[in-house]
């Protein structure tokens, strides 16, 4: 234990005392994350820009209903809506303006209020209708003839009303670019408010609801996103770009034979190096939510459970490390490597931006990758505060840690052959 | 005198390479052995197997008693070893790296004496990459030195430093003989195994062409002492007398070679007394002579073969 630990420290202090070790471990990382959450950060949360133009008007001021359905719209908080004019003519207005980008209009027509009411009495005449219909059928048995003439006299009585009503066209009509890679976000929303509306008009009862509750307390933005995802990317780079030349470097320069033919043990260089690794996490993520909780007031949840994960983590980036460096005797070629496994997994596991804005196949080979349980893992510990979600990163990165620790014995060459 | 290391027939093979081929030596208590040779002669490979760093292909290897091969730990806690190229952490300053080797060993020697001894206190705080060449190896002599071992392996120790350099290192190397150490070192430097060593083995192309202390390894395969002498018939006459072994050199020098010293100086004796005046100069031979005749070549200053 005390080998282990004299070589931790040394370790440590050689790698604290190197500038350019220090810069590409933390600088670097801290760079990118401000850099990243301001310019992501700017959107809390993504409202879509919507024009709606209104042709139904009473008097010279739009509906009741219309107006209802506009502010139904907007409390949505989804859409940054733009009323435009009636008098407009939007096709000739888009064609004048090419800056009138992406655009999304809903049209509210002429009668929209009259029609939709109409209708919604019919619907409701149906309903009854059809309830009287049913009552006939099930009970005549056990009515008498004034009760069953009634019913009859009622149910055309309510038919004839139904078609005196003028139930025209009452449908919005929504124009959206084929393009838009919004419109199917943008239409689901305004078919839910659709539903609300045609569901509160006919009076029903909702028999089916969706309870929402959101996840986290407060609204989520873009650091949060990014936080947890550079802390795992960059104690993924420090493992496999670092360790790697670290390990390489300290076998060319003679360092390594220098320990071997001391009573020194093999297991007691790699815990060293471990160690080494872990701790650097650590002052990473330290570092890192600091930053983000001065900078973009990100406050995360830090527990046992998110220090087990960083710690199993850096085990696992740094075997590989230790791998990658035992294997390759030239540094510039044991970096190389170290950068070419690194960076194309730092781009694809969604470290860097949701992975659902990632090609389907490249989701899949993202959920190959380790680093993607780790950044899932660590955001749903730190952000969403549930550690029981990140019991698969857990398990899958315990699993690479255990193979690669092997992999770091079995290669790390103690003796010559 | 007791045995610190022990070699039979040892060999060691890379794949078809040979590097250390049946090589059998002897090394004794507080003595300083050189194993002395071009590059890729097989020093390291025979000295790293010593170390335990290296398994042996075949042969026997024992250090201070026990087996290479099954007693690696006893050895390793018994010697110390300064690899060839010698790197410590660069960072660490030398009281730390100093302190490492000490940690690791479990040890706690006094520090200060040691650095002192090896001229090193002054230097401790100062990082181990800001040091001059001659002192880096200094500390690496000093990070040997921590476990207080019997037997210490220099791996070519003054390889690629200044001449100034060189002399420090030297003075320690006879410092550690003073403390009762056993010095092992490896070199392509003549003039370290005349200055420094005992005994020396010259070895090349992985096998030991002669070993033996290092006067005798000249006496016997040095060539002989010349006497040259610039002089007329009557020196000419005297030096045909004196020995079969003449020659004349161009200016009218004539060169008579003699097996030891002592006939060599009778022989100056005899010349001085002649009423002919002449300049007689004596050539003692070296090392550089004793390679020359053993192997029919000449290792120049970065250790090739030429
Ligand atoms: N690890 C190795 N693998 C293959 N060949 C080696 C290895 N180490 C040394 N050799 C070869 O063995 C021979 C002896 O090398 P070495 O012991 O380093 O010589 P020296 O120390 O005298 O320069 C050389 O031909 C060298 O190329
Ligand atoms: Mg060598």
């Amino acid at each position: 234990m005390n080998q282990i630990l004299a070589i931790f420290s040394a370790l440590l202090k050689n790698w604290v005392r190197s500038k350019s070790g220090v810069f590409f471990s933390f600088l670097f990382p801290v760079m990118l994350l401000l850099i990243f959450g301001t310019v992501f950060g700017g959107t809390e949360s993504v409202r879509y820009r919507l024009y709606v133009q209104n042709f139904d008007f009473e008097n010279g001021e739009p509906t009741d209903l219309s107006r209802a359905f506009i502010n139904a719209l907007n409390s949505t908080g989804a859409f940054e809506i733009t009323e435009l004019s009636p008098t407009l003519n939007v096709t000739a207005y888009v064609e004048e303006n090419p800056s009138f980008s992406s655009y999304r209009i809903l049209i509210i027509p002429k009668d929209f209020q009259r029609s939709t009411i109409n209708r919604s009495i019919a619907a409701k005449i149906s309903v009854a209708t059809g309830l009287l219909g049913y009552v006939a059928e099930r009970y005549s048995k056990d009515m008498n003839e004034t009760m069953i003439n009634e019913l009859k006299t009622g149910w055309i009585a309510l038919n004839q009303w139904k078609s005196s009503l003028e139930t025209g066209k009452n449908n919005l009509l929504l124009l959206i670019d084929e393009g838009d890679t919004a419109a199917p976000v943008i239409k689901g929303i305004i078919y839910s408010v659709v539903n609300a509306f045609n569901n509160r008009l006919i009076g029903t009862e909702e028999v089916v609801s969706v309870e929402s509750k959101s996840i986290v307390e407060r609204k989520l933005k873009a650091a949060d996103y990014y936080l947890p995802g550079y802390i795992a990317a960059f104690i993924m780079t420090n493992g496999v770009i670092g360790a790697t030349s670290t390990i390489s470097e300290y076998r060319r320069n003679g360092i390594v034979k220098r320990l071997a033919a001391t009573p020194l043990s093999k297991a007691s260089w790699i815990m060293g190096n471990i160690l080494q690794q872990a701790v650097l996490a650590f002052m990473l993520t330290a570092i890192m939510i600091g930053l983000g909780w001065i900078v973009f007031h990100v406050r995360v949840h830090l527990d046992v459970c998110a220090l087990l994960l960083i710690f199993t983590g850096a085990v696992a980036f740094s075997c590989v490390g230790m791998v990658l460096g035992g294997i390759i005797r030239d540094v510039e070629a044991a970096s190389g490597a170290g950068n070419a496994i690194a960076f194309p997994m730092m781009f694809l596991s969604g470290a860097f931006w949701p992975i659902e804005m990632m090609p389907a196949y490249l989701q899949a080979i993202a959920k190959l990758l380790p680093l993607y349980y780790f950044h899932e893992g660590l955001r749903d510990i730190m952000i969403h505060k549930s550690p029981g979600s990140a019991a698969q990163a857990f398990l899958v990165l315990a699993v690479f840690a255990i193979v690669f620790l092997f992999l770091a014995i079995k290669i790390t060459k103690w003796k010559e052959l | 005198m007791s045995e610190t290391v022990v070699v039979k027939e040892l060999t060691k093979h890379y794949g078809n390479i040979i590097a250390v081929d049946k090589v059998t030596f002897h090394v004794y208590e507080g003595e300083i052995f050189s194993l002395v040779g071009p590059n890729g002669a097989g020093k390291t490979t025979t000295v790293e197997i010593l170390e335990c760093l290296r398994r042996p292909t075949s042969g026997l290897a024992m250090v201070l008693g026990f087996d290479v091969v099954k007693e690696e730990e006893k050895i390793k806690r018994r010697i110390g070893v300064m690899p060839q190229d010698f790197n410590a952490f660069e960072r660490l300053t030398v009281l730390e790296n100093v302190e490492l080797i000490a940690r690791i060993y479990g040890v706690k020697p006094n520090l200060q004496s040691l650095l002192e001894e090896l001229g090193l206190w002054h230097v401790r705080k100062r990082r181990f990459m800001e040091l001059s060449g001659g002192m880096k190896r200094r500390v690496g002599i000093c990070m040997a030195l921590v476990n207080d071992p019997e037997l210490l392996f220099l791996d070519e120790p003054t390889t690629g430093l200044d001449p100034q350099g060189r002399k420090e290192c030297w003075d320690v190397i006879r410092k550690l003989k003073k403390m009762g150490k056993t010095v092992f070192l490896t070199t392509h430097y003549m003039e370290e195994v005349e200055k420094l060593s005992d005994r020396a083995a010259i070895i090349v192309n992985g096998k030991i062409k002669a070993i033996d202390k290092v006067d005798e390894l000249i006496n016997t395969h040095g060539g002989g002492v010349k006497v040259c002498v610039k002089g007329g018939s009557e020196v000419e006459r005297l030096m045909r007398n004196l020995t079969r072994n003449f020659r004349h050199e161009e200016e009218g020098r004539i060169v008579g070679v003699f097996s030891n010293k002592q006939e060599a100086l009778k022989a100056v004796l005899q010349l001085y007394n002649l009423n002919e005046e002449c300049r007689v100069e004596v050539i003692e031979p070296n090392m550089n002579d004793v390679f020359l005749r053993l192997v029919g070549g000449r290792i120049d200053e970065r250790g090739e073969l030429v």
